[in-house]
This record gives structure tokens, C-alpha cells and sequence, in this order.
């Protein structure tokens, strides 16, 4: 599904990703843990295309295709979803506009039919059902106003809507109390399936507790240093990142 | 003094724009009318043309405009049928219809049938004719002292355009939509619709005002329109200028509120090559409110200017101004917002804003908000903005596969959103909502 090898990027003249690998496989969960300037949001944003970084060297392939020459919106159109870890407020921006103008565009670009005003307000009724969610985040302008655990709920919201074929988690459990924690974790559990990947990026096994990995890879200086599985993450709960860090060196 | 007595009235080039129209202008034998007519001449040759040096011309100049050979002319358009209007026409918009092209009434194309008693409707030609008393202490009122040249001319040729009269009370509760349409003719043509709106005490009602043209022919409309509301008054005033892309636009809007009568203007700038509009608010009388909102797009070959002069002279009165802009290709824009607080007006409430988002390197605004306050015991307050596209905002909508220049028009949108949703009917909102986002399809947003 996505196969990242000896990925270098900077921002401005610092090197921030010095060499990563990381494979994922197709349904599988993979949790990327790291202390604060690791490089873990830098890779979540390399791989979705945002400007303002420069890869120097290595490759992402996504499904074989070189995701690192793409747009944005072309990644995404080949499944791919960034979830925010602070999801832009669009004032002005009606949400359900917003979220129809999305995977229009998504359907368009794979040559499916565009869907209709009323086949999309289906779609986001039975999507609402199978998160738990109610529509009154629907009416309002994209993430404006809304509290940090509605801006989550939106990024899973759009996640379930958009359907990816893998899905990365930048910090989702920042900013969120123990319950919007739950909530978004229930609703991320709900989306896991056989033809979705996943990889979660968190500073905390908090979130671990609730999104159960299949792999955990710490991310030290911007390299993968350490891999394993989900016992992994409890280890560097107890005994912090400066141990790993330390065996690595 | 002197010296503008030497320089007057050979540079004036403004005679032989009404020239057309001089001998056939409606109620020439009307003392009152002519003497209006004639002392508004006299201000136009006391005036001049105005230049960059006046403050108030400073950033729009008059050359492109003055290059032109404009002509006011007198006669009706007659073949016009309703077939040629639909496509002008805004869906689903359930109004009376009054329809002038170039300038005067067309009577077969306008509906204003069913209005309830106590308001009186119709072409200002029609009433010069048929009833100038009603019109004799009300024309001039309000677009009368510090109104400039291009006012002054308006009143020098006045012949046509829309009257409305409620009488107190009086409440009309669809909306009135004018339409004015331009027709190419041979010559470029000067329009000056004359529009008088009175309501008495605790009248009420809601004004479409549509700029639109057939064809995107050169022209020049100069237009006026006063607006008196008595105590405890309510308007409502859409105005939408969708001018052709070559033509001039002038207009003034001129209002005088009463007590407690309230206010809510929202204009919407889009089309013609050079345009310059004037909203004049004066507070006779505590405890009015007056909104302006607006909204300029501007892009190539486009000169869009806006200038308010909102005078609170009494207590107690609320003013609040937000201007948006948008402005790609070579677009320009200028806002001069001035907002008066006399040192009686205490308690005065002004909210002056002007916000512009800027898509293209060579686009240019010049935004001049100006709060002059001599009272002490007031809350006011005014800001502006000029900004580009939020990068990030941009990357939220790629990231979910939003290409970049749909992204682009829908921060557009959104950036308007605010002045779009000020347009309180559906059909129009929903109408000029389409029309900005076909313009700015239309633009090369770069």
C-alpha cells in the first residue's frame, strides 16, 4: 500500500526527516510515537503535500505510484486523508458544501458520476448513523467556531465520508479531553477495515489505549529507530523516549 | 477667486452631454423645476471637472470618462418585449417590477399593480406631468447641499426614473425590483434615472436596485436616488450593479433618516469598466440605525470606487460600514469610508470596516477608512484589511481533493459569504451568489 524508503525533507536549510523507511501494508494500523521535533508531523505533511518542505531525498510509493510528484488534491483523489492535527477554520465556508464539493471532486477524478443533492444528504445521513454523530455540525461554515473535539469529529466525519485507502492521524488526540478522546477513537475503530490503512502519529500511548495498533514505530531525529508491536508502546510509557533514544545512540 | 473665474466654463465639457436632451426634458414650464434644473447647471459650471487634486477624486481618475462623446437623449425605448429581459431576470424572485432602459420608464415591462393604499408608485416623467406638487419640496431635498458635480448634472437633466410614496404607516411587503437596462445605441449614451423614495412615519419597505445591460456596449449611466425615511421608517436596499464590461457607472445614493427609522443597505459592485458610487447617510434625528454592507469584485479593465460619507450631527445614532473586496488580474478598487461624529451626536455607535482579499499581483486597492470624531461619549471604531489567500486554507481544501482553483473560488465565496448572506431574500442571494462565482470562474485567478 505505501512504501516509504530513505525519505529526507527540510524546511529552510534544517533537515528535519533524515532518512525514513516505513512499510504499510493494506488494513493494517501503524502508529508512529516520537517526543516533541521528531519529525512526526513533517512526515503526516510530506506524504499529504503540503508546500514548505523540500524532500532531498528518497521516495513514497502508493500503490506503487510515486506519491511525492503529486498535488494534493491528485493524492488524495488516489485515497489518501490527511487528518489535521489543527483542522483550519473556513469562515464562510458551509460545511455540507464543503464536504459535497469534496468527494465530487474525489468521484470526478475517478471517473465515477457525481453524486446529486439528495443521493449526497443520504450518504451523509447513514455515515452521521454510523459514527454517532449528529448533522448540527453540517449547518455551520467549515470547523468555525467549533470546539477542538467538533473539529475532530469533522476530521473523522470527512474520513468516513471520503473513504481512503489510508488514512494518517496527525496528533488526533491533542487538545481533546478523556470522553472527545473516546469519540473519535469509537469513530476511527468504526472506519478499520480489511482495505484501510491507517497510520496514527501521537505523542502519547493515551490514544493507543483506544485505537489498537498493529505496529508501533518510534520516530527519534527524523528516523524510524525502533519497531515493534503494540507492547512497544507501553514500554515508552514507562520508561519515556530518552531510553530508546539513548539504546539507539 | 480670481483665478477660477478665469479657468471656468470652456472646461466644462459636461454642456454638450445634455445638449440631446435640453429642449425635451418633462415640465419646462414648471417655474420651481427649471429653476432646480438651472441653479444645478450653474453648480456643474461652478464646479468643473473635478481633479486628482480634490480629495475626493484623488485615486479614480475622470480621463477615461471624459475621452468619451457621452449623450443624454430624451426618447423612450419602445420595442422592447418581455422575451428580451429574461435572461436578466432573477429566478424565483417574487417582486413588483419596474424596468427603465436607458434611463427612461418602460411602462409595458413594469409592474406595480396591487400596492396597498397609501403608496403611490411610478415614473417621475409621468408625474412631472401628471402631479409635480407631490414632487416639488421633496426632489432635491436630500441630494441637495455637498452633493458633487456628477449629482449636480443629474439634477441639470433630470427627466425619468422611479418614485416611491408611502404614506405613514404604509408597509409593501413584496419587494420592489427596478430594473435599469442599457441599450447600444449609434452613440454612447448617457442615462440619468432620477429615483425619489419618501417613506412616512413607520412605512416600510424593500428595494431592489439592478444595473444590468444587453450586449457589452459602451454607455454611461449617472444616476441618483434620494431616500427620505420618516421616524421609525424601515428600508431595506438592495443594490446590484452588473453593468457591461465597458460602460461608466455614477450613482449616488442620498438618505435622510428620521427618528428611530432604520436602514440596511447592501451593494454589490461587479460589473462595468469605471464606476464610482457615493452613499451619503444623514441622521436627522436620534435613534436611527443605519447598516451599509458591501461587496466589490474587480478585475481586469475594471475601476471600482466607493465613497460614504456618514454624518452623525444628532445623539444616539448607530452606523455600521462593512466592505469587502475582492480584486484579481488588474483590478482596482478604491474605498474611501468616512464615517462624521459631530460633538452633539454623544452616544454615537460607528463600526467602520473594510476587508480585502488581494488574488493577483498587479490588482491594487486603495482603502482610506476615516473616522472623525468630535464628540466625546461615543463608541467607535474602524479597521481594514488587505490580504491574499490563506496558504493553509488552501491546503485544507487540496488535502481533500479540492483542485486548487476550486479551493481558490470557494475561499473566494467564503471571504464574501458575510455580505452575501446580508442579502436576506433567497432568490437574490442566492442569484448574486452565482454571479460572483461565475466572474470569478471567469478570472484567471493567478
Amino acid at each position: 500500500m505505501l512504501s516509504v524508503k530513505g525519505l529526507k525533507a527540510n524546511v529552510g536549510e534544517k533537515e528535519i526527516l533524515k532518512g525514513l523507511d516505513l512499510e504499510v501494508g493494506p488494513g493494517e494500523v501503524h502508529a508512529i510515537m516520537g517526543p516533541n521535533g521528531s519529525g512526526k508531523s513533517t512526515f503526516a505533511h510530506v506524504l499529504s503535500g503540503r508546500e514548505g518542505y523540500e524532500v532531498t531525498a528518497g521516495s513514497a510509493l502508493f500503490e506503487g505510484q510515486d506519491l511525492l510528484s503529486l498535488t494534493p488534491e491528485a493524492r488524495a483523489h488516489l485515497g489518501l486523508f490527511l487528518a489535521f492535527q489543527y483542522p483550519v477554520e473556513l469562515p464562510g465556508v458551509n460545511n455540507t458544501y464543503f464536504l459535497k464539493a469534496a468527494l465530487n471532486a474525489i468521484r470526478g477524478a475517478r471517473g465515477e458520476p457525481e453524486l446529486d443533492a439528495v443521493a449526497f444528504m443520504r450518504l451523509m445521513k447513514e455515515k452521521l448513523k454510523v459514527l454517532h454523530l449528529d448533522d448540527s455540525l453540517l449547518k455551520r461554515p467549515v470547523n468555525f467556531g467549533f470546539s477542538g473535539g467538533e473539529k475532530k469529529r469533522n476530521e473523522i466525519f470527512q474520513m468516513a465520508l471520503l473513504e481512503p485507502k489510508l488514512a494518517i492521524l496527525d496528533e488526533t488526540d491533542s487538545g481533546l479531553d478523556i470522553d472527545a478522546l473516546r469519540i473519535v477513537a469509537d469513530g476511527v475503530n468504526t472506519l478499520r477495515s480489511p482495505e484501510r490503512s491507517m497510520i496514527v502519529v501521537t505523542h502519547y500511548q493515551r490514544l493507543l489505549d483506544y485505537i489498537q495498533p498493529d505496529h508501533v514505530h518510534v520516530l527519534a531525529q527524523g528516523r524510524i529507530i525502533r519497531s515493534g508491536g503494540k507492547e512497544l508502546a507501553l514500554e515508552l510509557e514507562e520508561k519515556g523516549y530518552g531510553w530508546i533514544a539513548a539504546e539507539a545512540a | 477667486m480670481s483665478a477660477t473665474a478665469i479657468q471656468r466654463p470652456a472646461a466644462v465639457p459636461f454642456d454638450a452631454w445634455l445638449a440631446g436632451a435640453a429642449h425635451d426634458l418633462p415640465g419646462a414650464d414648471l417655474g420651481w423645476l427649471s429653476a432646480k434644473r438651472g441653479a444645478a447647471l450653474d453648480l456643474v459650471h461652478a464646479s468643473g471637472v473635478p481633479t486628482a487634486k480634490q480629495e475626493g477624486w484623488r485615486y479614480t481618475g475622470l480621463k477615461p470618462l471624459l475621452e468619451q462623446g457621452f449623450v443624454q437623449e430624451a426618447e423612450e425605448v419602445t420595442a422592447l418585449a418581455p422575451e428580451d429581459i429574461e435572461d436578466l431576470l432573477i429566478p424565483g424572485l417574487n417582486a413588483h417590477r419596474v424596468v427603465l432602459a436607458n434611463g427612461r420608464l418602460v411602462p409595458s415591462l413594469s409592474w406595480v399593480d396591487g400596492l396597498p393604499a397609501g403608496v403611490r408608485a411610478g415614473g417621475l416623467h409621468a408625474l412631472i406631468e401628471s402631479d409635480p406638487d407631490l414632487l416639488r419640496e421633496r426632489l432635491g431635498r436630500v441630494a441637495g447641499e455637498g452633493a458633487h458635480v456628477f449629482a449636480a448634472l443629474n439634477t441639470a437633466g433630470m427627466d425619468d426614473g422611479f418614485v416611491l410614496l408611502l404614506d405613514p404607516g404604509a408597509r409593501v411587503e413584496r419587494p420592489i425590483e427596478i430594473i435599469h437596462l442599457s441599450l447600444g445605441m449609434d452613440e454612447p449614451r448617457l442615462a440619468q434615472p432620477r429615483h425619489l423614495v419618501d417613506l412616512g412615519q413607520g412605512a416600510a419597505a424593500t428595494l431592489i436596485e439592478r444595473y444590468v445591460s444587453l450586449g457589452e456596449s459602451l454607455y454611461c449611466t449617472n444616476s441618483v436616488l434620494e431616500l427620505s425615511l420618516g421616524d421609525q421608517a424601515e428600508l431595506t436596499h438592495y443594490r446590484v450593479q452588473q453593468e457591461s464590461p465597458r460602460a461608466f457607472h455614477i450613482a449616488g445614493v442620498y438618505l435622510s433618516q428620521g427618528a428611530g427609522s432604520r436602514y440596511h443597505g447592501v451593494n454589490v459592485g461587479l460589473g462595468a469598466a469605471w464606476s464610482r458610487t457615493d452613499l451619503v447617510v444623514r441622521f436627522a434625528a436620534p435613534g436611527a440605525q443605519c447598516d451599509l454592507d458591501g461587496l466589490y469584485l474587480t478585475g481586469d479593465g475594471q475601476v471600482m470606487d466607493f465613497h460614504l460619507d456618514v454624518r452623525h450631527e444628532v445623539p444616539g445614532c448607530a452606523s455600521r460600514e462593512s466592505f469587502r473586496g475582492i480584486l484579481y488580474g488588474k483590478g482596482r478598487a478604491v474605498f474611501d469610508g468616512r464615517v462624521f461624529v459631530a460633538r452633539a451626536a454623544q452616544k454615537t455607535d460607528a463600526q467602520l470596516s473594510n476587508r480585502n482579499l488581494v488574488l493577483s499581483r498587479n490588482a491594487e486597492v486603495d482603502t482610506k477608512p476615516q473616522l472623525e470624531i468630535l464628540a466625546d461619549d461615543v463608541k467607535c471604531s474602524h479597521g481594514t484589511t488587505v490580504g491574499q489567500l490563506d496558504p493553509q486554507s488552501l491546503f485544507y481544501l487540496r488535502s481533500r481533493g479540492i483542485p486548487l482553483n476550486q479551493a481558490r473560488r470557494m475561499l473566494c465565496l467564503g471571504f464574501a459569504g458575510e455580505v452575501l448572506d446580508a442579502l436576506s431574500l433567497e432568490p437574490l442571494r442566492g442569484y448574486v451568489a452565482a454571479e460572483v462565482g461565475r466572474r470569478l470562474e471567469r478570472a484567471a485567478l493567478d
